[in-house]
């Protein structure tokens, strides 16, 4: 087996959250209102701790959004206009074009697993990247995108055989 | 006791009232005893697509708001004798009209009617609400360009929510010749993202804008594709099973090939 290259394709980071007026530096790059407005505020160390998940058996269609402090889970497809937004991480099985954040709380080592990854724009933590302009790429297997040197990359999934899984 | 079907799309101009005229006229066409119903109050149309506009003294709001009994606002078509039409009011807004009160007049169509087709204004608001609030069944129309697809999703996604369960797509303005060049969105694609069944695929059809001009369904144009697409679509609704048109959008060999092989999109 030849060494693992991490990166398959690398999404174009738009921009970075900037946190200079936000006084809240760290967590998310958006105002806590606009997320879990009738929460309260969650600790970003519990909320890495969170191992709730929610499962959404149908299409998640354009307008509708999805809020949640742990994992989502979506058996279904997650259409253009659509969000999903979670604490901890995302499992799409089914095609992701919508737009999907992951550790929304500021939880850097979550992820965002799809059958096929397409999304219009993708955030993890404090990161936000979309995929580059004019390149139509259209995956054929299962992806994953996670933080990796500091910026969003997608990857095959899983990487090398099924043995991977457990890594 | 007959059934409510509402024509919805989100967007506007993708061909609704043009869908509920021929769909109501084809089902007429078939022996149906049917109601069109126009919602869009303010911008009424159907009326006009369906040639009956100077036949208009009472309307959808005089009716709910009792000023006149349901049977003095409704109008029979001048073609079909169990074809009638309920005209929207052209002076009033949305707000004229409540859910409830639309409940209530499609109850009372569909003890009279086998088929109550509603005529549903673009957007998602009030009038859109009023529009399926009586509705047992939807067919969503679209036309293959990325915003109409995006806003049927967005409808259907409302419907759903509103439990009116499996809505059926009618794919409007299709122009075979692009979709074969891979300029226009193909059927399948649309329907890979709507998920939803198909109800028919209509071809864009230069003689649907003379018809609606001239308040002439296309269906009774013996000549116009578009009609007999409609057509197919009426005997569809009507538990009819009608084999889907070949427009020849279908993939050629060549074009398959050249997917294969990465050259086409």
């Amino acid at each position: 087996m030849t060494a693992q290259v991490p990166s398959e394709r690398y999404l174009q980071p738009v921009k970075r959250a900037d946190h200079s007026q936000s006084g809240n530096p760290g967590t998310s790059p958006f105002p806590a209102e606009n997320r879990w407005a009738e929460r309260e505020p969650m600790d970003p160390v519990s909320a890495a701790a969170d191992f709730r998940t929610v499962l959404i058996r149908r299409t998640v269609r354009s307008g509708q959004s999805i809020h949640y402090p742990g994992n989502i889970v979506v058996m279904g497809d997650v259409n253009p206009g659509a969000e999903l937004v979670a604490g901890g991480n995302i499992v799409v099985m089914g095609h992701l074009r919508g737009m999907a954040h992951a550790g929304a709380t500021g939880n850097e080592q979550a992820v965002v697993a799809a059958f096929r990854l397409t999304p219009t724009q993708l955030r993890i933590a404090n990161h936000i990247t979309r995929a580059p302009d004019g390149e139509g790429h259209k995956p054929d297997q299962p992806e994953v995108a996670r933080i990796h040197g500091g910026a969003v990359i997608i990857e095959r999934y899983p990487a090398t055989g099924v043995r991977n899984l457990n890594g | 006791m007959g059934e409510v079907i509402v024509i919805t799309s989100g967007k506007g101009g993708v061909g609704k009232t043009t869908t509920t005229a021929n769909i109501g006229t084809g089902l007429a066409l078939l022996g149906k005893r049917v109601v069109l119903v126009d919602t869009d109050i303010g911008l009424r149309n159907l009326d006009v697509v369906m040639g009956l506009e100077n036949r208009i003294v009472y309307d959808i709001v005089d009716v709910a708001n009792g000023n006149c009994r349901l049977k003095q606002a409704l109008i029979r078509d001048k073609r079909f004798d169990d074809l009638y039409l309920l005209p929207a009011a052209q002076t009033k807004d949305k707000t004229a009209v409540n859910t409830q009160q639309m409940v209530d007049l499609c109850a009372q169509l569909k003890e009279e009617f086998e088929y109550v087709i509603i005529d549903c204004p673009a957007g998602i608001e009030q009038g859109f609400k009023n529009a399926i609030a009586g509705a047992e069944k939807a067919v969503v129309v679209t036309t293959p360009e990325v915003a109409a697809v995006r806003d049927a999703d967005r409808v259907i996604g409302l419907l759903e929510a509103a439990e009116l369960r499996d809505p059926k797509l009618v794919i409007n303005r299709v122009r075979p010749a692009m979709v074969k060049k891979g300029d226009m969105m193909d059927i399948e694609d649309m329907l890979e993202i709507l998920a939803i069944k198909l109800l028919g695929v209509v071809p864009d059809d230069e003689s649907i804008i003379v018809s609606t001009n001239r308040g002439e369904p296309a269906v009774l144009d013996r000549n116009s594709l578009a009609g007999e697409a409609f057509m197919h679509i009426a005997r569809r609704i009507s538990g009819e099973e009608v084999p889907f048109m070949d427009l020849g959008a279908n993939d050629s060999l060549m074009t398959k090939l050249k997917k294969l092989v990465g050259l086409g999109r």
